[in-house]
């Protein structure tokens, strides 16, 4: 009986071991986890904090953002969002300081939170407000007493109509889908200057209104073009244009001039970012998150990380943008008669502020006497535009 | 008597220690005459070059990168500079060499007329190029053509400089958005070593 006893005693211990041990392994990497549920009505945001962690809430606009201190570093980990009133979670991070970002489909709201100290839960119920009178102003309009947490069943009065009418306006929003064209340099400012006094700004734009046609005439985009005449427009203002149309999709067309008497060809570029350090990390922690959150970066979810780091907008699409530009040199390649350049990454202040996919496409050498010619007569002119005009098509579809 | 005249073991660490005091100072006020005086100013007067000190100087091989006509990467060419006194000095000469020219037949992506202004180089190794009005003015204005001024430079100095970790490009004492509508002036430049042939 004491042997037996012993035995068991000592497969205990081992079993305990092995489960503090799996205990242990599993705390190595602490998470904060995000969640959202739907209930009747109202949505649900579960936030469980790795550790007891100072935090603070506060609305803005359609946005909820909750701020935590911590000095030691965490994974930040979000489940899918399938709420019909959560529209995303994103956040930032600065030194001890994470902001985690909940997005709501409308500003309306009133956030009702609580905390379940036992699990480090912080609970966030979302109550929808009825539709203000047109000229009230709904930022004031959070104070409201929280209610007391564990009542589910009492819905806002109107939250069950609102409901449908508010999806189907986004949805109708988001039906008007834009791409925005870049037409380079204008106005005084006249770009690259071909031998025969060819000049760059009226190749951009010609290519760039043949574009525009190709595009309305076969896809179901909005078009805008940062200017639809020889007129001056500053770098800042064209990646304004592209973020005030929420744009989806951004193309500045250029032609190309160099110091070498024989360059040639036809390129791509990208956006690449003249990182510190301390940026590459920021960025690389964007980066990392933005594949925790929904995996590829869904389009109504694009304008999230804009808010905190607008100056490096561009930042969270470098992939895509890579891609587009992979796509659109392969057309360039098979459309048109010039050498292939590849796809490039340099840092274009017109791109930078971009917050969606941006390239810039370097058609020709205007320097070069032979493109020059090629440049300037409108079958080419078409080509290019048909070219970057597949290579949308191709991938909108690989979106799709 | 005997006792006093001994020299203890603890009398040498003490001694050992002082020397080492003696010449950690002795070390760190030479280095501080010799280092350079960083300047953070952004636009510093032009005329306030101090006088050099005229000292025997040795030479020092340098490698600048070239545009070829055989593609669009940058070549090196040695190049004979003088050496010293200061990381700031062969810099700036490293950067009129290039601005002078290849003697070697490689294209050189600076207008003739450019000057350099001013070269300081702050502590966190940010190289700050002030290039006088040509650069902009007498560009070819395109992408190629502004990718080769601005690596040329960037590539250069971060080659043969290694505390040279950025260069931030001015002209005519101020920050200027882009050369020709391309490449952001507005930030420091990382070196782009892909661009440089093999």
């Amino acid at each position: 009986m004491i042997g037996l006893n012993e035995t068991t005693a000592k497969h205990l211990a081992c079993f305990c071991l092995l489960f503090l041990s799996l205990i242990s392994l599993a705390s190595a990497q602490p998470t904060l986890r995000v969640s959202a549920q739907d209930h009747d009505g109202y949505s649900r945001v579960i936030v469980t904090f790795p550790s007891a962690l100072p935090f603070s809430l506060e609305k803005d606009g359609t946005l909820l953002l909750v701020r935590v201190s911590s000095s030691s570093s965490f994974r930040l980990k979000a489940e899918p969002v399938k709420s019909r009133f959560i529209k995303s979670f994103s956040w930032a991070k600065s030194n001890d300081l994470y902001i985690i970002i909940i997005e709501a489909r409308h500003e309306r709201f009133r956030p009702d939170s609580f905390e379940i100290e036992k699990k480090r839960q912080l609970v966030i119920d979302f109550y929808e407000l009825a539709e203000l009178p047109p000229g009230g102003t709904d930022k004031a309009e959070t104070p409201q007493a929280p209610a007391e947490p564990e009542k589910k069943e009492e819905p806002p009065p109107a939250a069950g109509e609102a409901m449908p009418r508010v999806e189907e306006s986004a949805a109708a929003a988001r039906g008007i889908r834009t791409i925005v064209i870049d037409p380079g340099h204008g106005g005084l400012e006249v770009g690259a200057r071909g031998k025969f006094g060819t000049l760059e700004k009226d190749i951009t734009l010609a290519i760039s209104l043949r574009l525009k046609t190709l595009i309305e005439k076969n896809l179901a985009f909005n078009v805008e073009l940062t200017r639809d005449r020889d007129m001056d427009v500053s770098l800042e203002n064209r990646a304004a244009i592209a973020n005030n149309h929420r744009a989806e999709l951004f193309i500045s067309i250029h032609a190309n001039s160099s110091y070498r008497r024989n360059a040639n060809g036809s390129e791509t570029f990208f956006l690449s970012l003249n990182a510190t350090d301390e940026e590459a990390r920021r960025l690389a922690y964007l980066e990392n998150n933005s594949t925790d959150l929904d995996k590829p970066l869904a389009p109504e979810n694009e304008d999230d990380i804009v808010m905190i780091l607008w100056d490096l907008a561009q930042a969270a699409y470098l992939k895509q943008s890579q891609r587009l530009a992979e796509i659109i040199q392969d057309e360039l390649n098979s459309l048109l008669n010039t050498r292939d350049r590849g796809i490039k990454q340099a840092p274009f202040k017109v791109l930078t502020g971009v917050a969606c996919p941006a390239v810039l496409v370097e058609s020709a050498f205007i320097s070069n006497p032979e493109e020059e010619r090629e440049l300037v007569r409108e079958d080419f002119q078409e080509n290019v535009a048909q070219a970057i005009y597949r290579g949308l098509v191709r991938y909108i579809k690989l979106l799709s | 008597m005997k006792k006093k005249r001994r020299i203890t073991p603890s009398h040498w660490t003490l001694l050992g220690l002082s020397l080492i005091v003696v010449m950690v100072l002795a070390a760190v006020l030479f280095k501080g005459a010799g280092g350079e005086k960083i300047k953070s100013d952004v636009a510093p007067p032009p005329a306030e070059s101090p006088p050099e000190p005229v000292l025997p100087r040795t030479t020092k091989t340098v490698n600048l990168f070239f545009l070829s006509e055989d593609d669009s990467l940058l070549h090196p060419e040695p190049r004979e500079i003088l050496a010293g006194p200061s990381i700031g000095e062969e810099a700036r000469q490293v950067v009129q060499e290039l601005i002078r020219g290849s003697s070697k037949g490689y294209v050189s992506p600076f207008p003739a007329e450019t000057k350099l202004r001013q070269l300081f180089i702050t502590k966190d190794g940010v190289a700050y190029v002030d290039l006088s009005r040509e650069i902009m003015e007498k560009q070819p204005s395109g992408s190629s053509a502004e990718l080769a001024t601005v690596y040329s430079i960037v590539n250069t100095l971060a080659y043969n400089f290694k505390p040279i970790k950025k260069v931030f490009i001015l002209v005519e004492g101020s920050e200027k958005e882009t050369l020709g509508g391309h490449l952001n002036l507005s930030e420091p430049f990382v070196p782009l070593f892909s661009l440089n042939a093999r």
